[in-house]
């Protein structure tokens, strides 16, 4: 019931004021701030094939961190090959090009991992804010700040620690 | 020098030597060599966990040039097995953006199970570990010459002693020619009373190889001198054995010639040249003299032997020490595995260079030693070369009609492997014979694609349009009675493939059993025009026409087509790009190109996760449930496809993780007589058998927009307490039945918004995969 509960909200809130062509598309009271998630903590997580793509994916957001994007997006690449179905590398994915500012991907990355995390049961409240952040930070490349500034907004009130700057670095998505 | 030798520089001999001159500067200015592009496939990747048996790990080590050893302690590019632990000194991996270091890994094993993984150094536990990209292949010019070029810097000095050793032991004293071995050489032939002994330099070797032709005649001995002499008059030492130790035919691999040391070495000994010892030094030195006559493949001891000489020459002349030559002599040859390059892939290679940019033309591909890092799994690709390979041959003994005799068109076929969530084509084999045809009918053919349609018929019934509700549910019924559509050709009046008519069937049947009157239905219930742009959404691109027998797959489309389509469902919706390779890297090291993943959403995901239900049944209890019967267990959906008689024979399925789609039949269509069950299903079984072991992984995870009701299957009402039979059933959010079991029960129809109906009461069930349909019809079972 839960998983549903936040997986229409998310959906509501991912399918962007865009499409739905207003402004805030979230209620006047503020969300309560979760503990924004870190891929660390899910690392241990599902079976040996998922865990091996998971921990390539760690290494890449090493990689991202030490200024290594290139041989980061291999990285993520390669914990695809591994585990195509893993949702985490998407994430990883899009968050790279946010940070590139390429929103085209990062939308496509954010639908896929949002639509396995969706299947998976593993929309838990602590993705949401990188979910919804991610989306703010590729509208707002995209040119599109009055979409993105509700989303980045939500997220920043959602984890203020790791969206107060608008962007999620790879250290904290690690 | 030369040039002061007295010529008169208008005189004939003089414009002479000016072209040779020219010659010699404009091949040494501009590109020396041609060096064909080489293809690489994705990296084997090892982690715990992972069966290494399955993977064909001694294979892969095999293929890579890895030599298995019996000490413990290893250099780079050996390994030791034993019962329970592999170590592997990983060579280095160069790529510019995801470089392996060099290291020694130690892989704990339980069974055929890697259950470690840890650095030997550090002792630290991996997550996982590359091992290099395989080569899967090559694009050549017209000579078919494959080399990799090395700087002199990188050859070990031991290779260069024993070249120099064997072929021009004075040449850091000659200035191109060497009047003291011309005389030695000689003398040799007079006392031998023929050819024994050559008296070309290093650099007169290189001139003949680079200018002249092979025929031994007085004017072009005399033009290799004076270019030999152009040559070292313009160039340095270091320069010309460099060029000379690249440009050296070192033997053949298949019809492919392999030239230069870099080449040799990792076809002899499946290692980097400068990784070369002094006893493989020496055999390959051996080798420049009789390259296929002296094969230490085919004439080990003839090999040996002239190794042996080598190394008494290097002896002789003071370039190795007594106890080294002695150590060297008492090696046995140790040769890498035979590894004949991979024909197999190269369909996939054409289908790669169709994906490149104009820029990269044939020309720039055969000369330019581009490094093209490839989206190719080399195991999977030999699994479904073998695959189809044998589905083939059984199909042809089993149905001598088949057989077809010689220099007639054989039976062909041809079988994709896509992964569904990236569009990388994993495997692509496009005919039984690369050789005898080139047509690659996983690209190039567009053929009928039959009852594989017919899903697209399912989603476009499935899918709600407009804030409309889809036409159909699970749980609904479709009209297999006769049906009569006019046409400007006479009424089309389809009929099924068992010549009946089933008259009210549930819907999951219609597709299980590839019904087409019952399909033909629906068709026209959702409108033609609706189907087509479904099934351009996921990835037809070959032009529809909208007739009504579009339903049952008249259009003529390509197995790459079908494959991608499939994959969009495989994928909840979403459409990937096709994609072959990741980078094109220069021989300087330099990215040139790279693919990016890309998809787009083009189907909800509720109504991809729907359709991949109904096609589950396929392979459970339809057409395709000989993969049932052959073994494999997990999530596999797909369809079988037949065409109007029998001349295109199809499967295309599916598992969380593989798209494949395999086609049969003949290049000029003509009845083969089978359905897609009987011809293309063996080989599509055969290909997932390998792949996965049996045992597929993952599930198709219904998506939070689908929930799970109890419904009657007799009628599709919501079965309420008191109704005599109930299974579950999938739905998209709100699209659940209205009637209820027993009549008249109360159930709450749906409310408008989401929230508020994943509060609503029973009988609406958690979202967990509870087997739904099949699982109901396992327990009735």
């Amino acid at each position: 019931m839960v998983s549903v509960l936040l997986a229409t909200s998310l959906l509501a809130a991912c399918a962007g004021p865009a499409r739905r062509g207003r402004a805030r598309p979230y209620g006047a009271t503020p969300p309560t701030p979760v503990e924004a998630l870190r891929l660390s903590e899910v690392a241990d997580e599902g079976d040996a094939t998922r865990r091996a793509s998971t921990r390539l994916v760690l290494q890449g957001l090493d990689a991202d961190a030490a200024a290594r994007p290139q041989e980061a997006v291999r990285l993520y690449e390669r914990a695809l090959q591994v585990d195509a179905t893993n949702p985490w590398a998407y994430l990883a994915l899009a968050r790279y090009h946010a940070e590139e500012g390429t929103a085209s991907l990062t939308f496509s990355y954010l639908d896929k991992a949002q639509a396995l995390l969706g299947a998976q049961h593993a929309l838990s409240p602590g993705v949401e804010p990188h979910l919804v952040g991610l989306r703010g930070e590729a509208l707002l490349a995209a040119g599109r700040s009055a979409d993105a500034a509700p989303l980045l907004e939500r997220a920043r009130l959602l984890s203020p620690s790791v969206w107060d700057d608008g962007h999620l670095s790879p250290s904290e998505l690690r | 020098m030369l040039f002061g030798v007295g010529f008169v520089v208008g005189s004939p001999v003089g414009r002479h030597v000016a072209r040779l001159d020219q010659e010699v500067v404009a091949r040494f200015n501009g590109r020396l060599f041609r060096v064909p592009s080489r293809v690489l496939s994705a990296p084997t990747i090892l982690y715990p966990g992972l069966d290494w048996k399955r993977i064909e790990l001694r294979d892969t080590l095999a293929r890579l040039g890895y030599q298995e050893s019996s000490a413990t302690s290893l250099e780079a590019g050996r390994y030791h097995w034993t019962r329970d632990r592999i170590r592997i000194h990983l060579r280095p991996f160069e790529h510019p953006t995801r470089p392996e270091p060099e290291h020694e890994v130690e892989l704990v094993l339980d069974g055929t199970q890697i259950e470690e993984i840890r650095d030997v150094a550090s002792g630290s536990e991996l997550g996982a570990v590359m091992l290099e990209p395989e080569t899967v292949g090559a694009y050549y010019g017209p000579d078919r010459e494959q080399r990799e070029l090395v700087r002199l810097g990188e050859v070990p000095r031991s290779l260069i002693d024993a070249v120099l050793a064997v072929e021009d032991k004075r040449f850091d004293e000659h200035h191109g020619v060497d009047p003291v071995r011309i005389l030695g050489a000689a003398l040799a032939n007079l006392r031998a009373g023929g050819i024994a002994q050559g008296g070309s330099t290093l650099t007169q070797q290189l001139v003949k190889n680079f200018f002249l032709t092979p025929r031994q005649t007085f004017s072009r001995k005399i033009n290799e001198a004076l270019m030999a002499l152009i040559v070292e008059a313009r160039y340095g030492k270091d320069e010309i054995l460099e060029c000379y130790l690249n440009e050296i035919y070192l033997g053949q691999r298949g019809s492919v010639e392999v030239h230069g040391v870099g080449e040799a070495a990792r076809l002899y000994f499946g290692k980097p040249v400068r990784d070369l010892d002094l006893a493989e030094s020496a055999l390959l030195a051996a080798l420049i003299q009789r390259p296929n006559g002296l094969s230490p493949y085919r004439a080990g001891e003839a090999a040996q032997a002239r190794r042996n000489l080598v190394l008494d020459l290097m002896a002789e002349q003071g370039r190795i020490d007594k106890a080294s030559h002695d150590a060297a002599v008492a090696e046995p040859l140790r040769l890498s595995k035979v590894t004949p390059e991979a024909s197999d892939a190269r369909y996939f290679l054409d289908t790669l260079r169709r994906q490149l940019p104009e820029s990269y033309g044939y020309d720039a591909l055969s000369s330019e030693g581009l490094r093209i890092y490839s989206t190719l799994d080399e195991r999977l690709q030999r699994i479904a070369a073998r695959s189809l390979r044998s589905g083939l041959e059984e199909l042809e003994k089993r149905y001598p009609r088949l057989r077809v005799k010689e220099g007639q068109e054989p039976l062909q076929a041809c079988i994709v492997v896509l992964r569904p969530q990236t569009g990388e084509v994993l495997a692509l084999v496009g005919g039984r014979d690369y050789g005898s045809s080139q047509f690659n009918r996983c690209i190039q053919a567009r053929r009928q694609a039959g009852s594989v349609f017919k899903p697209f018929v399912y989603v476009a019934a499935l899918e709600p349009q407009d804030g409309q509700p889809p036409a159909i549910t699970l749980a609904s019924f479709l009209d297999d009675e006769p049906l009569s559509i006019p046409t400007p050709s006479g009424p089309w009046e389809p009929e099924n493939y068992d010549r009946r008519f089933h008259g009210i069937v549930p819907v999951r049947m219609a597709l299980a059993e590839s019904m087409n009157v019952a399909t033909a239905r629906l068709a026209q219930r959702v409108g033609v025009d609706r189907v087509a742009d479904v099934a351009h959404r996921l990835g037809i691109e070959s032009p529809l026409e909208l007739v009504p027998s579009l339903a049952l797959g008249v259009a003529d489309v390509s197995p790459m087509e079908v494959a991608r389509a499939y994959a969009t469902l495989a994928n909840g919706g979403i459409r990937p790009e096709i994609r072959t390779f990741e980078d094109i890297v220069d021989s300087d090291g330099h990215v040139l190109e790279r693919r990016d993943i890309g998809f787009e959403r083009v189907l909800d995901a509720g109504t991809a996760y729907l359709a991949t239900e109904l096609m589950e049944g396929v392979v459970d209890f339809g057409t395709g449930a000989a993969i049932r019967s052959a073994g494999l267990r997990g999530p596999i959906a797909g369809k079988t496809g037949t065409t109007n008689d029998s001349k295109d024979a199809w499967f295309a399925g599916f598992t969380p993780e593989l798209t494949v789609v395999v086609w049969v039949g003949f290049d000029t269509p003509r009845s083969i007589g089978l359905t897609g069950a009987a011809a293309a299903l063996p080989i599509w079984i055969r290909f997932l058998a390998g792949a996965t072991g049996g045992e597929v992984r993952g599930a198709f995870l219904p998506p939070p927009e689908v929930i799970e009701v109890d419904v009657n299957p007799a009628t599709g009402a919501v079965a309420l307490a008191g109704c005599a039979e109930s299974r579950p059933e999938h739905f998209l959010l709100g699209t659940e039945p209205t009637q209820t079991c027993p009549e008249g029960g109360y159930y709450q129809p749906s409310p408008a918004s989401a929230p508020e109906r994943a509060a609503a009461p029973p009988p609406r069930r958690p979202r967990e995969h509870r087997g739904g349909f099949f699982g109901w019809l396992r327990g009735v079972l």
